[in-house]
């Protein structure tokens, strides 16, 4: 082999050789169209000078419009325009209900961020919630009553549904409300005293993606119906099978922010953090983990029995497991997965996520044979963020096939784009004499629904939230309605015959039920208003004490058949359940794993991709039963060759939007597949096999078809390396730096800051000097700073299209290189952005200096000044800059009115980058010096930062020397990417720490 | 023969341009530079009558210039702080006033054209009792000061280091009709800021970066 399998790789192509990798590097931004084909020609260059003569002569002819200036009609107190406010509220985008402070300019919400005091998240906000503000300004969203697919009136739904209502009561007949988790406690509790008026009314929950056997489980083992609040930050040792819980499952910002704060490289005495992850998918918790046990997946719940087994011989109980042993290393790394349970009793933790009672029931077994209960799992205090019930929803299933159901409501769900149903369920769905749906978008279920009555946006209306039993938060609303949508609290009041504002419901209910459980006495209009202003409240718990465990509740597995393949079905973290596919920003926010855009695809190992002979973007058609799917294939490193992985969430109605998406022009490709759509919805392969949603299917098939589609993978664009001809032969460049806990207590300190250099500083910073620590041990790939920045600075969207050209504008990006067993690789992920570097390759190669630097150690880009030559883009070592090559869509004018306007938008033949948020900074030192103090540490958060459910990011000052990121850059822990070029980058990264194994020796020298 | 039919066009091509780049600076402006731009105003609103005779503070109407990045162009409310009562000029009321005396009749009720048409693009009714009414529409008015979208700037700034409002503005207590005094242009900008850090403002010593990020972000 002419060259060593690298260290750190970004996908299986640079594994197997690193050299063309490199090669298409070095050529990544020479393709521009004119050099595409043919050699550029006479006519091409007379083209083009004839356009720049044109184009020069007519830009200057003109005056500004005549525009007109409209002032505010009144002018409120304490109202000051251009002023931005923060308001703290629920976030709606998954029932996680996580806290947040709005950002509201001009009477405009145009910013998410996690609210700091939050006690679950503490800052933290997850992609798909950033994102989610967009559905206040979907132009797609329904604006009035529909029925029957036209539009229609609230009085005439309303009379509508009062029909079928009272005939209902009079029938006798079954009025159903179908919702997925609600976490509102006053719109449970209307909709209970809603469906209470009918002989059969019934409020059903189901969630899409179903956590209902954690909750049956402990039914079973404690008896009552409850999801233990998980409390990642108390655990030292987290042993999860198959719960992604740093990807998408439950919680995941909450449990993120716990994860790292409970691994702190860095605190005294150092903890013994350990995290084994057991699984069959390559997921985000897999490459975080610091032990990844690849089993195949119907041996995952057989991994989980035999951990139980030795836990409890380890405690002196007796346990036999029923299921067959798994392979003898796995076997014996789960005796030392055991053993440091063991050690670490009453601070670890055991996660299974698959939905399976039996399984479930084994995993609470394992943490009461640890003790975990009461401390790392609260019982005491649940988690309301999942509540459905598969057994419940197999039974509305088979009361709607039977047609015994005459009123159906639906809400927060999509039940036929998310349910596996039958032809014959379908069609007994349409049959319901009145289904009506409350979702704000014409999704699949409105389609067939009777009368469709639109939910307000989170943002539109009044609201409240109970994530987790005895935290209560007010959700406010931010904005006028921007239509006719009415909020579903209201809805079900004026159905239930009690009309009332959403704002007067939501106050009643914390005067009657929510004041009273108050830790300490204060006047109602106090506590609301301490509510109201801090964005959550912290109150007593009202549910009844658990019971103790019940061991004769867990039951040995049963013998199970060996598979020889088996689909998963599962959720991206960023898309989740597919309720935000009509959002841009998460359709092209790459995968933390794949690195995949606009698609779903069917994730196989590369054993099994060379048997079958595909290779990413071939067709293969996933069969499972009867039911079969059309999918391109994507080959996933650490994956288990009998496992094909699915996502859920696409192939959605509301994501035909996209059909025209992106610049047009001459080679344009379509953003959607074949089917119209983004994406193939796999719900279908689902099954509700004994009462159970299943997400794990045997017997699945897999056969090409020939056919291609062409995935927008981002995982070989920008890549970092550095021409041969520096370093012949040497070894790969350390991009990804790590240090090993086996070395000494403190770790070796980094190479010295300073290389020697040859010429008097240039830039002698004498007032602030702007720079950033990333810490690579804390970042899990998550991506909500992916979408915090584009949404912070309008970057725009491209379409798959210009993804699958290299054209994506994210400013940040995460790099994920995997490292070590090329069969079980660990990842590494590492945020990338503008580094500004102090000897900046970009600034010196601009003709026409449209960035340089500032006194305070920005690289600057000056928009105006850009002609787009794009030379800069192509001397960056970082490849961090990213040029517009089009006027991307604005077209969208309510989608506009999100644009931040404290930031330009950008158009064709401009270069633009990260800035370090300069409209943030400009603003903490404006705001300073107008209330005559210094600029204070912590006065400039940039949108990456403050987005960072794992605290990785800090930002400051580094001519203070007391400033939190001077500290971090004093770690050992310390480096630079590409140090040895002296470019010396303001963007310092903290060294991964590996908690296992010992340092590689220097055997990589080529 | 080829490179010749090139060498023509290209020729031809950067005479035209150069044409017609001369014809452009023959008024030796810069392109979108709008200084004395003084468009006719939906209501003949005065300046030199609000600023200057009356000394009304700027800040009483552009409520924001200390605290916002926009001075802020008053809203119909603050108009009608002081026009639900006065409603013509002093002299006409005394004409009136004295009219009356001398005719031994009562007063009528005077307003002026230009605060009729205030009152109604604000939505009131002028025949009717303006305390009673609330204002439920806004002035269009034409804006004079307009930086390009890539610039920003930030009143609060420069009101809070002491730049006068007149230094950018010039004199709005003589301008009956609003008037774009200076270029507003970069290197405007640039001088002022040099001046400043070398100078002070009003014996003050700033720091007036020149930084690009300063405005362009």
């Amino acid at each position: 082999m002419k060259h060593p399998h690298p260290n750190h790789w970004r996908g299986l192509e640079e594994w197997e050789d690193p050299t063309s990798v490199r090669e298409q590097a070095e050529t990544e931004f020479i393709d521009t169209p004119l050099r595409i084909g043919a050699e550029p020609g006479r006519r091409d260059f007379l083209k083009a000078t004839g356009f720049l003569v044109a184009a020069s002569s007519f830009t200057a002819c003109s005056r500004p419009p005549e525009e007109k200036a409209l002032p505010p009609v009144v002018q409120l107190e304490g109202d000051v325009p251009g002023k931005s406010y923060r308001y703290a509220t629920v976030c709606g985008a998954c029932p996680s209900a996580c806290g947040i402070v709005a950002k509201v300019r001009d009477g405009r919400p145009i910013k998410l961020e996690g609210n700091p005091a939050h006690p679950l998240t503490r800052g933290g906000l997850c992609a798909t919630g950033q994102a989610s503000i967009l559905s206040l300004y979907d132009s797609h969203r329904v604006q009035l009553p529909r029925s029957a697919g036209k539009e229609s009136s609230w009085d005439e739904a309303d009379s509508r549904i009062a029909e079928a209502l009272s005939a209902a009561r009079q029938n006798s007949g079954a009025v159903r409300v179908l919702s997925s988790t609600l976490t509102s406690p006053t719109l449970l509790r209307q909709i209970a005293s809603f469906v209470s008026a009918f002989p059969d009314g019934k409020h059903v929950v189901a969630d899409p993606v179903s956590a209902s056997a954690i909750l049956d489980a402990h039914e079973r083992t404690h008896g009552v119906r409850r999801l233990p609040h998980y409390q990642l930050g108390k655990a030292e040792v987290v042993a999860s099978f198959d719960a992604d819980f740093l990807g998408s499952w439950i919680a995941t910002t909450e449990f993120t922010r716990g994860y790292t704060e409970s691994r702190l490289a860095e605190q005294a005495p150092r903890k013994a953090a350990w995290h084994t992850q057991v699984e069959a998918r390559y997921t985000v918790s897999g490459g975080k983990a610091d032990e990844r046990i690849k089993v195949a997946p119907w041996e995952v719940s057989a991994t989980l029995e035999h951990l139980v087994a030795k836990l409890a011989s380890l405690s002196g109980k007796a346990f036999v497991p029923g299921s067959a042993a798994p392979a003898a290393d796995v076997m014996a790394a789960i005796d030392r997965l055991a053993q440091r349970l063991w050690n670490a009793r009453g601070k670890s933790l055991v996660l299974y996520g698959a939905n399976e009672i039996a399984g479930q029931q084994l995993a609470n077994f394992a943490n009461e044979l640890l003790g975990n209960y009461g401390s790392t799992l609260d019982l005491s205090l649940p988690s309301l963020q999942r509540q459905g019930s598969d057994r419940d929803l197999a039974q509305l299933l088979a009361e709607v096939a039977g047609g015994k159901v005459a009123v159906l409501f639906v809400l927060g769900m999509n039940p036929v784009a998310d349910l596996p149903l039958s032809d014959a369920t379908r069609q007994a769905f349409e049959r319901i004499p009145m289904l009506v749906t409350l979702a704000p978008r014409e999704d699949e279920t409105a389609a067939i629904a009777k009368i469709h009555c639109p939910d307000s946006d989170p943002f539109e209306s009044w609201g409240d939230a109970e994530p987790v039993a005895g935290l209560v938060s007010v959700q406010q609303p931010l904005i006028l309605p921007l239509d006719k949508s009415r909020p579903a609290l209201e809805s079900f009041a004026k159905w239930a015959g009690k009309p009332a504002s959403a704002y007067e419901l939501v106050q009643a209910h914390w005067r009657e039920s929510i004041h009273p459980r108050a830790a300490s006495a204060v006047p109602f209009e106090t506590f609301w208003h301490k509510a109201l202003h801090d964005g959550f409240a912290e109150v007593k718990s009202n549910l009844p004490v658990a019971g103790a465990f019940a061991t004769g509740a867990v039951t040995p597995l049963g013998k199970q058949a060996a598979a020889t393949a088996m689909l998963q079905l599962y959720v991206k973290p960023g898309m989740l359940d597919g309720a935000l596919a009509y959002n841009p920003w998460l359709q092209e926010l790459p995968d933390p794993v794949t690195k995949a855009t606009w698609d779903n695809y069917a994730s196989i190992s590369p054993a099994k991709a060379k048997e079958l002979g595909v290779k990413n973007g071939d067709i293969v058609r996933v069969a499972v039963g009867d039911t079969a799917l059309e999918l391109p294939a994507l080959v996933q490193a650490g994956q288990h060759d009998a496992l094909v992985a699915v996502a859920l969430g696409y192939g959605r109605k509301i994501s035909a939007r996209f059909q025209d998406f992106g610049p047009k022009w001459i080679d344009h490709r379509a953003t959607t597949g074949a089917n119209g759509l983004v994406g193939v919805n796999a719900a279908s392969l689902l099954s509700m096999e004994g009462n159970t949603l299943s997400y794990l299917r045997p017997g699945v098939t897999l056969a090409t078809t020939g056919k291609r589609q062409a995935l927008a993978v981002t995982q070989s664009h920008h890549t970092l390396s550095v021409p041969e001809n520096l370093d012949p032969g040497g070894p790969p460049r350390p991009i990804v730096q790590e240090v090993y806990l086996s070395e000494p207590e403190t770790f070796p300190a980094h190479d010295p800051e300073d290389v020697p250099e040859l010429w008097p500083p240039d830039h002698p910073y004498p007032g602030h000097r702007w720079g950033m620590a990333i810490d690579l041990d804390a970042c899990t790939g998550c991506s909500a700073c992916v979408v915090a920045c584009q949404i912070e600075n309008n970057v725009p969207v491209v379409g798959k299209d210009e993804v699958m050209r290299k054209r994506e504008m994210h400013w940040i990006r995460i790099d994920r290189y995997y490292s070590g067993d090329v069969e079980n690789p660990s990842s590494a992920h590492q945020p990338m952005l503008c580094q500004h570097c102090e000897n900046a390759p970009c600034e010196t190669v601009c003709p026409v200096l449209a960035t340089v630097h500032s006194s305070e150690g920005l690289s600057q880009q000056v928009y105006n000044r850009c002609i787009g030559t794009r030379y800069c883009a192509n001397n960056c070592p970082y490849k961090v800059r990213r040029f517009n090559w089009f006027n991307y869509p604005r077209e969208d004018k309510l989608a506009n009115l999100l644009l931040n306007p404290d930031v330009t938008v950008r158009s064709r033949g401009v270069m633009e980058k990260c800035s370090f948020c300069i409209q943030r900074i400009q603003e903490a030192k404006i705001s300073a010096k107008q209330e005559g103090r210094e600029l204070k540490d912590g006065d400039v958060v940039t949108a990456c930062q403050q987005s960072c459910p794992a605290n990785a990011i800090v930002f400051g000052d580094m001519n203070n020397p007391e400033s939190k990121v001077s500290k971090w850059v004093k770690n050992p822990r310390r480096y630079r990417v590409l140090e040895e070029i002296n470019v010396r980058p303001s963007v310092h990264y903290l060294k991964i720490v590996k908690r296992s194994g010992e340092k590689p020796g220097e055997e990589h020298h080529g | 023969m080829s490179h010749r039919i090139i060498s023509l066009l290209l020729g031809i091509g950067i005479v035209m341009s150069l044409l017609l780049m001369a014809g452009r600076f023959g008024g030796a402006r810069v392109p979108a530079n709008q200084q004395g731009y003084e468009p006719v105003q939906p209501i003949a609103y005065s300046h030199r009558l609000h600023a200057g005779e009356l000394q009304i503070d700027c800040q009483y109407c552009h409520v924001a210039a200390s605290t916002s990045r926009h001075a802020g162009i008053p809203s119909g409310s603050i108009c009608m702080n002081c026009h639900k009562q006065v409603k013509a000029t002093f002299g006409v009321v005394r004409q009136e006033d004295e009219a009356a005396t001398a005719e031994k009749r009562p007063r009528r009720d005077v307003m002026s054209p230009e605060l009729r048409k205030l009152f109604t693009d604000l939505g009131l009714d002028p025949s009717k009792d303006l305390k009673e009414q609330q204002v439920t529409q806004t002035v269009a008015w034409t804006r004079v000061h307009r930086l390009p979208d890539y610039v920003y700037f930030d009143h609060r700034a420069h009101v809070n280091a002491g730049v006068s409002c007149q230094t950018c503005h010039g004199p709005v207590e003589t301008m009956e009709r609003m008037r774009q005094h200076a270029s507003l242009s970069m290197g405007w900008c640039v001088n002022c800021h040099r001046d400043a850090t070398k100078n002070g403002i009003n014996g003050k010593r700033v720091n007036a970066s020149i930084d690009c990020s300063v405005c362009h972000y």
